[in-house]
């Protein structure tokens, strides 16, 4: 199905003694479809051969994907469970034992039992992550609601998708990442990208994102740096950090005063447009050029191209959800598509570029603080009754809802917080703030780290269990379409790894709880009771069955039941999830961002990624190709900015803010506005820039302010790092 | 079998370097990579491009190698200097107009891009065509080659296409930067 221009029929190279596995990429939501090569001889991954066939990227991938395989059977991979008896060497990399599962177990129930009989039942917490399995997403929730009792459990896509998320809830009544599949992305006449590196974040769009100008439609970018793909565009709208829902309510401004509005479309599936429409009156050109930065002329061009389109794409990624109007900016930017009715039909809709993973699924199904499975909320009694119907537990044993995961952090420092259970997530490197951050994994009294490498948040921890990569696990994962995938196993587990969900069942039986757990003795078994666990919320898997994934080359959600063959276009009927099946058209007042440049740190900074690595750079650091095109981080520099502080290419200088400080290598580009620098943010201990940035959270989604604060820069005498 | 050709659209780079991951990755290539990606002018922006061996129809690397070492495969792929003919006088490095051939101080040996060709001659893509995210690096028919040809080759001093060669006849076909000059937009 869906096979497009691109596809082509292509017979794999099998190389003698060798078997292929088709799978999908360990790393972010474009999933790219990989065969890993595997020697018969030894059962070893050995390599990686082109998915020719997998219609979203066609054999296509990224230099992460093309080396993924090398984690699996890496140097680094901790191989046994370690304990460290020291907990004065917390921090460091030092005093950790190899010890058996026995005894990790053993320990695991004796401290957390201590700490929930002296301190409650929330005094545990879980922290988790999206770069796993459905499976595994929806088995943490479960443990920690079941498992451990507590209600304190959050993940890391509040660092991530939480802001998409609320958008589209509050502007659709639904979170589905795409409201089509990205075979339609080549198709459409006008791309408007805000706030996405695609060429290097999720570079295998880009053979999609080029192919709509070569037809003659039209790439606007959005983004304060010239990113490779913002070289290409046809209006760079080049806004200050931090100023995004302006540069919304200016274009949405011009679309209505210049007759783009779908009058029609508005009227009968939208509510919210008057007072949108007032709002928005007073972003002009010249106020909305005034916050932005961006020049008149463009700001006017941008909205003339995306009004004319006859259809359009409005995509954005973490550039305008990482701000503590995140959910403002996703719902500005839905509103273009809601008021001139580019959306609900094929070519023509809403995206967001999700950046880990399963960075769709793992939100969908009870990681999240106030989250149950199938996207239900705890604070809902009928959905809580659901779900405890599957756990088979007392709805009243259901506890209440946490807090959002810079906020655990908050509440380790005030005790509140005493135990962690860490998984999938390296929040040393990844979290806002992070000398807050870094004394709140030291001040726990017991801390549980899952994980396949020593990552930098490992080393707080008191026991490392050693899990297993994507590769030596099977499962599924929803790729940034809202597409169900499925992951396969390749390789039995190296040394004495397990999968994390098998790691919770046995964990859950020395915790007593083994009655809720001990039926899981296979990933399949963990599926069948998560498709229950979804069914009849509004992110229904239950129908997504992994044969039909296998046979549909994946199933999109919605799908309801076996015959329900999934729901690649969203809202084709012009039915949106709010009760009266009508879209929202926010009208939504500009704030800037939480922290403004002032006399004392004049520079906005901002942060992303480089195409070499991934999130907090614990798996893509290690990988020898991939350390050797990035070693290092840095901070890009405009050169009339260097030139005022008299620096050079390559020299290393102190940038710091009102929370702290560190040293980079300058690099000068032309790519970068004159009042902006930024640096890359997959570095560890000193070099983490998240020792900068500001834990300004969104009111809604808890997301921090990663891609705007004040900085300043300061030359040193020696230009050496000291 | 339908003859195919690499053929390069520079403009689509993104510098992504996955051309150069994957090239280790094709079974005969010991893990090293033989082509490169340059920016263009880092500086200033973010432009770069690949530099492949675009394996000349004439090759200066083959005519400069006294011992023959550089053999070209019926498909018109330059290959690989022979391991046991290289003696490491590294001529070929120096004749070719590109700077495409390497050289291993260890091994004391050349080493190219041979296209895969235990990709190729049986008609599969060379790794680096096979992953390339921006279709800057594409595996096309003649006649597709010829449809590009006809796309981007204005016909007037704006010429974009290096088609039909650069220095010398080539097996690669390679469009400049520049393509979308001639695009006719859709409204």
């Amino acid at each position: 199905m869906q096979r497009d221009k691109f596809f082509r029929e292509i017979e794999n190279v099998r190389h003698p003694n060798e078997t292929l596995v088709k799978t999908h990429c360990s790393y972010c939501g474009m999933q790219c479809g990989m065969n890993l090569r595997v020697d018969t001889s030894t059962n070893k991954i050995i390599g990686v051969e082109p998915r020719y066939d997998w219609p979203v990227t066609v054999g296509k991938m990224c230099p992460k994907g093309v080396t993924a395989y090398q984690q699996t059977n890496h140097d680094d991979r901790i191989l046994k469970p370690l304990i460290r008896d020291d907990a004065s060497l917390k921090g460091t990399q030092e005093g950790f034992r190899e010890a058996s599962w026995e005894e990790a177990y053993d320990l695991i129930a004796e401290k957390f039992g201590e700490l929930q009989s002296n301190y409650g039942k929330d005094s545990l917490s879980v922290f988790s992550g999206v770069s796993m399995t459905n499976e595994k997403c929806y088995l943490t929730g479960k443990f920690a609601r079941v498992g451990l009792g507590t209600r304190y459990i959050d993940y890391n896509g509040r660092f991530c998708m939480s802001s998409a998320a609320g958008g589209f809830l509050r502007s659709f009544g639904v979170d589905r990442g795409s409201t089509l599949p990205w075979t339609d992305v080549h198709e459409t006449d006008c791309l408007f990208i805000a706030g996405s590196n695609t060429a290097e974040c999720h570079p295998t769009s880009m053979f999609r994102v080029w192919a709509v100008q070569e037809r003659g439609g039209y790439l606007i970018v959005a983004d304060p740096r010239e990113t490779p793909v913002a070289r290409r565009a046809d209006v760079h709208l080049d806004l200050r950090p931090g100023t995004d829902l302006a540069l919304a309510n200016g274009i949405l401004h011009l679309l209505i005063k210049n007759g783009y509005a779908d009058e029609e479309f508005v009227n009968k599936h939208t509510n919210g447009f008057e007072e949108t429409k007032e709002l928005v009156k007073d972003f002009t050109p010249e106020t909305t050029s005034m916050i932005t930065g961006v020049a008149v002329e463009k700001i006017e061009r941008a909205a003339e191209i995306y009004g004319k389109a006859p259809n359009a794409i409005v995509m954005f990624a973490r550039g305008i959800e990482q701000q503590h109007k995140g959910v403002d900016n996703v719902s500005g930017y839905t509103n273009m598509a809601l008021v001139t009715g580019k959306i609900g039909r094929p070519k023509a809709g809403v995206a967001t570029f999700t950046g880990q993973g399963n960075g769709q699924g793992g939100r969908e199904h009870g990681q999240k603080s106030d989250l149950l499975p199938g996207y239900r909320k705890i604070t809902n009694p009928e959905h809580v009754k659901a779900v405890s119907k599957v756990w088979g537990i007392d709805p009243e044993e259901m506890p209440k809802p946490g807090v959002s995961a810079y906020e655990m952090f908050e509440l380790m420092n005030e005790k509140t917080i005493r135990g962690l259970y860490l998984l999938c997530s390296n929040p040393a490197v990844s979290a806002p703030n992070l000398n807050v951050v870094r004394k709140g994994l030291k001040s726990l009294d017991f801390m549980v780290c899952s994980d396949f490498f020593l990552s930098e948040s490992a080393e707080y921890a008191d026991v490392i269990l050693p899990s297993v990569t994507w590769s030596e696990d099977e499962g599924t994962v929803t790729n940034l379409e809202g597409r169900i995938i499925k992951i396969n196993k390749a390789q039995e587990p190296i040394g004495e790894s397990k999968p994390d969900w098998q790691i919770q069942v046995e964990l859950a039986e020395r915790l007593g709880r083994g009655k809720y757990f001990s039926h899981l003795k296979t990933a399949k078994d963990v599926a069948e009771e998560f498709r229950l666990a979804s069914k009849g919320g509004y992110a229904d898997y239950y129908g997504a069955t992994w044969d039909k994934i296998d046979k549909q080359d994946g199933v999109f959600w919605p799908c309801k039941d076996e015959d329900d063959k999934g729901t690649p276009h969203m809202f084709l009927d012009k039915k949106f999830y709010h009760p009266d099946g009508k879209a929202k058209i926010c009208a939504l007042p500009y704030r800037p961002p939480a922290e403004e440049p002032d006399e004392k740190y004049p520079l906005r900074l901002t942060t992303g990624r480089v195409v070499y690595h991934y999130l907090s750079g614990n798996q893509t650091r290690r990988i020898k190709f991939l350390k050797d095109m990035c070693p290092d981080p840095y901070v890009e520099v405009h050169p009339v900015t260097a030139a005022k502080y008299g620096i050079q290419h390559d020299e290393n200088i102190r940038l710091f803010t009102r929370r702290g400080k560190a040293y980079y290598k300058v690099k000068i580009t032309e790519a970068i506005r004159e009042d902006t620098v930024f640096v890359p943010y997959h570095f560890g201990h000193d070099e983490s820039i998240n020792l900068l940035t500001i834990a300004a959270l969104d009111p809604i989604s808890k997301m921090p302010e990663f891609k705007a604060c004040a900085a300043e820069i300061e030359k040193l005498d020696s230009g050496k790092v000291l | 079998m339908e003859k195919k050709r690499l053929y390069i659209e520079l403009e689509n780079c993104i510098g992504c370097r996955s051309c150069l991951a994957a090239c280790t990755q094709c079974g005969g290539h010991e893990q090293k990579n033989r082509n490169y990606v340059y920016d263009v002018n880092p500086l200033v922006n973010r432009q770069t491009m690949p530099l492949m061996c675009l394996h000349c129809v004439d090759p200066a690397c083959a005519r400069s190698c006294p011992a023959q070492a550089i053999q070209i495969h019926e498909t018109g792929a330059v290959l690989s200097a022979l391991t046991e003919k290289c003696i490491g006088c590294q001529n070929c490095t120096i004749a070719c107009p590109y700077g495409i051939p390497k050289f291993d101080e260890e091994e004391n040996l050349m080493y190219k891009c041979d296209l895969c060709i235990d990709r190729t001659k049986d008609g599969i893509p060379p790794m680096c065509a096979s992953v390339c995210p921006s279709n800057t690096l594409q595996w096309l028919t003649e006649e597709e080659i010829a449809e590009k040809q006809q796309m981007h080759d204005l016909g007037n001093d704006k010429w974009v296409t290096s088609m039909p060669y650069l220095e010398g006849e080539t097996n690669v076909k390679v469009n400049l930067p520049g393509i979308l000059q001639g695009t006719t937009k859709l409204f």
